[in-house]
């Protein structure tokens, strides 16, 4: 069953075509690899399927929900389902762990529940982002100060974040940008898990084409805004892909 | 059209010659018959013979001993700075708020958050605009409580400041956390007080224990209006010739500013790095929260903070004084009649709506001839001059930093500059300690104090003016500055260290030209402040605006202050935005 469509959706920032008459489907629980080279329009189709932008044209549904009626309360109930982890990953660097995690669940919350949260959070809350963490292999350092932590740990607190969240899909931007070779594979090792034991659609941006095609069984290839190839690609079309 | 940053710098070296020849080149002026050496002579000699016991023999032995009332004086002074800004930092973080973009939606409502932005923004300009000292003024006249007054003409402006500083702050931080936030379903508002504040935290902190400093000096200076403040006494003490008095009651003021800046330098320390905790493996959810690294130092401080201000709004005299029944409304609207311009001023109350369309009606024909008499004299005299002493000052300041920090940069200034051995000689790393408690004592000392003295000592000119300026100003740049190169990479100087070049050359060829925008940037801002305190440094008998604000003050004529007071307003609207524009085309340009 679909639970994220794209309908012939084009996207422009002013004179700029970023994407192009996009059209795809990604079912529950799937596993997809978007790769390509850079200024492509992953970053820009990975807003899109988390509802973050509205196409200049085009229809995008996700979870159910209809964008081109987009209603304020829809649309953030539907995001408060998606998550989302930028290049940078999005954390407070001076929050301790434990706050940046419950930060997830903003969207489930209003402005003085989420000071409530930063501040005081329950302890059936505590609990619960210490088990997460600690499932994360980070539990020790869920009171320590978040940027004290490693990158690779960081980037296992984002993901603490959107699983607290309960995000139904997982989009992840770049999430190998600044890590090194030996960790990249733990990276989308960690991803893949969770998104298989979980039932996560997980939806990655990517430029390692070898690792995209070992993790993923989908991958969809864009050049220039526009989907060149969706599914598992030919070495010919990966060389079109990156004009090799 | 913008030329560059190496015009600019030729731009400024014409402008100084500009304002040479309109301040003249008097740069003593003293009455015939008198021995201005003799005095200086003493004046300094005070300074290695500082007083511990009264140097007045006329008064009376009941009277307190001079320490304690300079206790008392100095208690007061850092009672009204802290009231002022425990008032200041939420009104600033409230007014801040609503300038920021950060909490805006993405919408089409920006529009509206646009409509509420400009009119703050443009209060705060006008807030910050306006000297203390001349706040003080109008609220002394209108409210007579010295306490209160004080503290809300202290307030004020910092408030704008603030607001101003704090909005920066919350615009520069990172998006993407705030954006996570949005896009987990969160609202705009949650992202910002869950993001973007807490990040913004530290430096806000650390920004509103600078304004106190600034507000204790601010302090100070008002004791120069008869506030009683520790300005009161060192005033009191010069006018007398008690140098001594002078001397320990300067001591006294640049000790608490430089604990004071010390204390803030720890606090933001602590804020920036945070305590890390190693060993954590193993441990339960409840143990992990109790061995939480928390900073004790933090705490206590917070603690001690929240105790002192509430001590300084309960303890000592009582900020408003009793008056007797409608004496408090009828002195304000004394204070505001006197204030209306004179040609439409009415006798009759304020609030007699009549009376006053009936003055509008009789003298609306003269306000402009009235506006164009104070302009044409000494309006447009008085603020060329006002103009003409900032940018003298900040130029001089500019100079003598500029030649002092190749001395006082840490990076440079010890055995092994840049990380590359050099010498086994501590000179360098005593020169630069030598450098650095230069900037940290030139800037301890408010620009009016140093005014009065050197006015005191130089005779009434201009020049003992832009010279007071320059003397707190280059404390302050000699700071900033040397932050700004020791925060630079250090490879390409290195390089030349490594060649065997030395390290002034280093700073030269490479280090300069790495810092130059940023220098720039802090010199306009520098430049901004410069221009307010040129407008009341007058005050002290030098043809500026602000003299004329203090002759027109013994007469009572608010009207005519409040003209010289927008006069000066709109040249640091002006300056300020002249200063935004050079940053704004300088960020643009690689350093």
């Amino acid at each position: 069953m679909s639970i994220l469509s794209v309908r012939d959706v084009s996207q422009n920032f002013g004179a700029t075509l970023a994407l192009s008459d996009v059209a795809l489907d990604i079912s529950a629980g799937e596993q997809v690899a978007v790769i390509g080279a850079s200024g492509c329009g992953k970053t820009t189709l990975l807003r899109l399927l988390g509802l973050q932008n509205l196409p200049s044209s085009g229809q995008l549904a996700a979870l159910g929900f209809d964008l081109s009626s987009p209603s304020r309360k829809g649309l953030r109930e539907v995001r408060s389902r998606i998550g989302m982890l930028p290049q940078d990953l999005g954390l407070v660097p001076n929050l301790r762990v434990v706050q940046n995690v419950v930060l997830g669940r903003s969207g489930k919350r209003n402005v003085l529940g989420t000071v409530r949260d930063l501040l005081w959070p329950s302890r059936v809350e505590r609990e619960k982002v210490f088990k997460i963490l600690d499932r994360m292999g980070v539990g020790g350092k869920m009171y320590d100060r978040t940027d004290s932590l490693s990158g690779g740990q960081q980037q296992r607190v984002a993901l603490a974040r959107t699983l607290y969240q309960g995000a139904e899909v997982l989009l992840a931007d770049e999430p190998l940008s600044s890590v090194d070779p030996a960790r990249a594979r733990d990276v989308l090792e960690l991803m893949a898990g969770l998104s298989a034991e979980q039932g996560i659609t997980l939806v990655v941006s990517l430029h390692q084409v070898a690792l995209a095609r070992e993790f993923f069984p989908r991958i969809i290839g864009l050049k220039k805004g526009k989907v060149l190839f969706d599914g598992k690609p030919t070495d010919e079309e990966i060389s079109t892909l990156y004009d090799l | 059209m913008w030329l560059g940053r190496r015009w600019l710098v030729v731009a400024l070296g014409v402008v100084f010659f500009l304002c040479l020849a309109r301040l003249g080149t008097n740069f003593v002026t003293h009455t015939p018959g008198s021995d201005p050496w003799a005095s200086t002579i003493r004046f300094f000699s005070g300074a290695i013979s500082p007083s511990l016991v009264d140097q007045n023999p006329s008064l009376p032995a009941d009277a307190d001993p001079f320490l304690s009332r300079l206790g008392d004086d100095l208690l007061r002074t850092i009672r009204y700075a802290l009231i002022a800004t425990s008032l200041a930092v939420p009104g600033g973080l409230l007014l801040g708020f609503f300038v920021s973009e950060q909490w805006w939606p993405r919408n089409g409502a920006r529009v509206l958050f646009q409509l509420i932005r400009w009119p703050v923004r443009i209060s705060l300009s006008l807030m910050r605009s306006v000297h203390e000292l001349i706040w003080a003024i109008f609220f002394l006249s209108a409210f007579g409580d010295a306490p209160f007054s004080a503290c809300l003409a202290l307030a004020l402006p910092f408030t704008g400041t603030l607001a101003k500083v704090f909005s920066e702050l919350m615009d520069e931080q990172n998006r993407s956390p705030r954006g996570v936030i949005t896009a987990a379903g969160g609202s705009g508002a949650q992202g910002f007080v869950a993001t973007i504040f807490p990040m913004a935290l530290p430096d806000m902190v650390s920004y509103a224990l600078y304004r106190f400093e600034c507000a204790l000096r601010s302090s100070a200076v008002l004791g120069f209006i008869g506030v009683e403040t520790i300005g009161l006494s060192i005033n009191r003490s010069f006018e007398n010739g008690f140098y001594g008095e002078v001397w320990t009651a300067l001591y006294v003021l640049i000790t608490t500013v430089i604990l004071i800046e010390g204390l803030g330098h720890m606090i933001r320390q602590r804020m920036m790095s945070g305590k890390v905790r190693t060993r954590s493996s193993g441990l339960s959810e409840s143990e992990l929260r109790k061995a939480a690294p928390r900073d004790l130092f933090l705490r206590v401080n917070g603690v001690i903070w929240v105790v002192v201000i509430f001590m300084a709004f309960s303890i000592g005299e009582p900020l408003v004084t009793p008056m007797v029944e409608g004496q408090r409304s009828e002195r304000i609207s004394r204070f505001l009649t006197k204030l209306t311009p004179d040609p439409i001023a009415s006798e009759k109350s304020l609030l007699n709506w009549d009376a006053r369309k009936e003055a509008w009606s009789d003298g609306s024909d003269q306000f402009v001839p009235w506006l164009a008499d104070l302009w044409e004299y000494p309006g447009q005299e008085a603020l060329i001059n006002t103009l003409a002493m900032s940018v003298a000052a900040i130029i001089v300041a500019a100079c003598l930093a500029i030649l002092l920090i190749p001395w006082g940069i840490r990076t440079l200034a010890n055995r092994n500059p840049l990380g590359l051995a050099m010498s086994r000689s501590s000179l360098p790393g005593v020169m630069g300690s030598l450098v650095r408690g230069f900037f940290v004592l030139t800037r301890a000392v408010p620009e009016y104090l140093y005014a009065f003295l050197l006015v005191g000592l130089m005779g009434p000119s201009a020049w003992p003016l832009v010279l007071a300026l320059a003397l707190h100003n280059v404390g302050i740049l000699g700071r900033l500055w040397t932050e700004v190169v020791e925060n630079q990479r250090r490879t390409i100087p290195s390089t030349i260290l490594e060649v065997g070049g030395g390290r002034f050359q280093s700073y030269v060829a490479a280090l300069l030209p790495m810092s130059l925008n940023r220098f720039i940037l802090f010199f306009f801002y520098r430049w901004e402040s410069c221009v307010r305190e040129a407008t009341v440094l007058g005050m002290l008998g030098v043809s500026s605006l602000g003299y004329y604000i203090s002759i027109q003050q013994n007469f009572r004529e608010y009207d005519d202050i409040l003209f010289y007071t927008l006069l000066g307003a709109g040249l640091v609207v002006a300056g300020d935005l002249l200063s935004d524009f050079l940053r704004h085309r300088l960020r643009g340009e690689n350093s």
